[in-house]
């Protein structure tokens, strides 16, 4: 996993409340088998004008956008740092919206609302990926989208993970660093890129421990 | 101090711990085509073995074709379960294939072949995963990353413990209500968020006087309210489950007594254990429907589509474009809605007993003209047992359609799906946009709410269908 300690870029704006998975990643992409070429497949079912979707086995090859999208405005175009209306994720387990929003260019997505900016296992999703989820308190992201609608296209932030915060660069901002938290654990291993995997097997001997302790009745019957 | 159930079975699955991090283990992880290449890629390429493949089960699902399994026209569905097929073969993990009998949805199958055991920890890249606590299991849904980490390690990292949210349910359930009108009304009380972070545990008279097929459906859909995972304590019903009839992989004889023994001892001590409690009456409840395009978004069949800047967890923005896309107008009485196609199936409905309740409805009666209706089984083994008690008769004399098992028309992975504006009354679990094919517009309800639109045409209060007397 790529490290991720301080990243700079620039804000885009998609503050619609419980936007779900279907909605990132519509269901008929999970066919793919592989990691990649998810990107172009963000939204797929609002970003394009209708029946300009791509088929989920040449993502590159698409129709028109749709013209209201809001992520589709020209301001947006190359923005790292999504800010997201709250609940963002929610519904299915589906990793491929992860690297969706990743491979669309994010590097971090900014929610309202501690312990309710995202869906849970989006959470633990983005982690496991190097995207960096952050739940910022509602008024300091009130404040960021506001500089999102106000200067689109320019309004950027810097944020340090180290530090734990989000630091707004934007007309009349000046000095508006929001806090956040981020659990040690998941903090750790992103400023590190570490492998999960990799770190749990050093417990090995207490993952031995634990399975000479279980129960005969817990291991499947032959059948 | 009083402790609940979640956090006994949390606590006697650690395997190291501090505040922040702990390494829980996972005691069965469910596999399937969808979410699973991309981690068995990853143990490929990083030189690793499954570590406990007697733990690990997989069967294919999401693509399978329901008309005839067999016959998989998608070039990439054959290549998704072609893919599970050989990977299951080269890391040494039981398939229940197609064909082999024991296929069906995962959340259908686990209960039904005795691999969900109340006490275990249950993992599945797949947010329904929920629905095996109505075992008294922990069970979470989990992602790619974190199935190749089961896989590899047959543990999960996970952060703080989640708080606990008790959702008491009391009453009676009055006839023509159903365990899906319950976990229904529960998300439109707290929102698509409200138990976002948390473990709800369903507690009180009407959880105790449900079978475990109602159980799952509720615990099924934990997931729409944003819980974490959603359980309910062991009892006789339970017990029962094990003792009644035969699950091929669950303990036997002394080690099903010492099981026993056990999952007696799992219960929330009391109802102050829970970090929050909130009660729910079942008996002043009328049918739901949902209206939009998330579980929240529901209403009582007896009301009408509510105006955009009365809906408690929708900004007015968002309600107006969840009206939009359903096509649908402020102040339309419910029961004027028309459905192009009705769906009963699922992992939230379709089991024995939702399949009993919809041809009970449908019984002696014929499908609106022009509503298409699909019966679709959760397993094979499901489809055995209706057609054993004739169902399948029921539903083919009415008109519908009755399927081989797989999730079907729940998600548009495989061939049946809703055309673009089609209207449905679905026994699925999510609304979304898109979520039945594109453009499509999904309405949840009950089995039994759903066999008596298709028998209309439109929503109907099924109490009136009902025959007062029986
Ligand atoms: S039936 Fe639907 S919700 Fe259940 S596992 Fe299949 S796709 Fe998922």
């Amino acid at each position: 996993m790529e490290p991720f300690k301080t990243h700079r870029g620039r804000l885009a704006l998609f503050d619609w409340r419980d936007v779900n998975t279907d909605l990132i990643i519509p269901a008929r992409y999970l066919k793919r088998i592989e990691r990649t070429g998810f990107g172009p497949l963000l939204f797929a079912d609002k970003r394009y004008a209708p029946g300009g979707a791509p088929e989920a086995d040449a993502p590159d090859q698409h129709g028109p956008l749709a013209p209201d999208f809001p992520l589709n405005a020209e301001a947006f175009q190359g923005a790292s740092i999504l800010v997201v209306g709250r609940n963002f994720g929610c519904g299915s387990s589906r990793e491929h919206a992860v690297w969706a929003v990743m491979q669309g260019g994010y590097r971090a997505v900014v929610a309202p609302g501690k312990g309710e900016g995202f869906a849970d296992i989006f959470e633990s999703n983005a982690y496991n990926n190097g995207l960096l989820p952050i739940e910022l308190d509602p008024a300091d992201w009130a404040i960021l989208a506001q500089a999102v609608r106000d200067q689109p296209g320019t309004a950027e932030a810097t944020i340090d993970l180290t530090a734990q915060t989000l630091t707004l660069h934007a007309d009349g901002a000046k000095g508006s660093a929001f806090a956040f938290e981020t659990p040690e654990g998941q903090r750790h291993r992103l400023i590190q890129g570490l492998d999960a995997i990799a770190e749990t097997l050093a417990h090995d001997a207490a993952i031995r421990r634990y399975e000479q302790s279980a129960p005969a009745w817990l291991a499947p019957q032959p059948a | 101090m009083a402790t609940t159930l979640f956090q006994k079975i949390w606590d006697r699955h650690l395997v190291t711990s501090s505040e922040q991090a702990n390494l829980l283990y996972i005691d069965r992880h469910l596999v399937h085509e969808v979410t699973s290449p991309q981690a068995f890629d990853g143990l490929r390429l990083a030189g690793r073995q499954a570590r406990r493949p007697d733990l690990t089960v997989a069967t294919i699902d999401h693509n399978v074709p329901t008309d005839d399994q067999l016959v998989i026209r998608d070039p990439l569905s054959k290549k998704q379960i072609e893919t599970l097929r050989a990977n299951c073969r080269e890391f040494g993990v039981t398939l229940h294939d197609i064909a082999s009998g024991r296929q069906g949805i995962v959340h259908v199958i686990g209960p039904e072949l005795g691999l969900t055991l109340p006490g275990t920890t249950i993992v599945c890249g797949d947010s329904h995963t929920s629905t095996h606590g109505a075992f008294g299991a922990l069970a979470f849904g989990i992602g790619t990353s974190e199935v190749e980490h089961v896989l590899a390690t047959q543990t999960l990292w996970q952060g703080q413990r989640p708080g606990s949210l008790g959702v008491e349910i009391t009453g009676r359930l009055a006839p023509g209500l159903e365990p899906k009108d319950v976990i229904l009304a529960v998300i439109r009380a707290i929102g698509t968020g409200g138990a976002t972070g948390q473990v709800i545990e369903y507690h009180g008279s009407a959880v105790r006087a449900l079978s475990m097929e109602g159980r799952l459906t509720i615990c099924n859909m934990s997931i729409e309210a944003g819980a974490r995972a959603g359980l309910i304590a062991p009892d006789d019903v339970t017990i029962a489950y094990f003792t009644d009839q035969d699950r091929p992989f669950a303990p036997k004889g002394k080690l099903l007594e010492a099981a026993i023994a056990d999952w007696r001892t799992l219960v929330t001590d009391d109802p102050t254990a829970f970090d929050r409690n909130i009660v729910l009456d079942a008996s002043s409840l009328a049918p739901q429907v949902t209206w939009g395009t998330n579980p929240a978004m529901t209403v009582d069949v007896t009301g009408v589509v509510p105006s955009p800047d009365q809906t408690p967890f929708a900004a007015p923005a968002d309600a107006r474009r969840a009206l939009e896309y359903m096509g649908l107008v402020p102040g339309t009485p419910i029961d004027q809605i028309a459905v192009d196609v009705v769906f009963i199936g699922s992992c939230t409905n379709g089991r024995i007993e939702d399949l009993r309740s919809a041809a009970h409805v449908m019984k002696g009666r014929h499908t609106a003209p022009g509503v298409r209706t699909l019966v679709v089984p959760g397993s094979e083994a499901v489809r055995k047992q209706a057609e054993a008690e004739g169902l399948d008769r029921v539903f083919t004399q009415a008109g519908a359609e009755w399927r081989q098992s797989g999730c079907s028309m729940c998600l548009a992975m495989n061939p049946d799906r809703l055309e673009p504006h089609q209207r449905s009354a679905s026994t699925s679990n999510r609304n979304f946009e898109g979520r039945q094919g594109p453009l499509g517009r999904t309405h949840l309800v009950s089995p039994a709410m759903a066999a008596a639109a298709a028998v209309t045409g439109r929503f109907t209060d099924v109490r009136k269908l009902l025959d007062p007397r029986a």
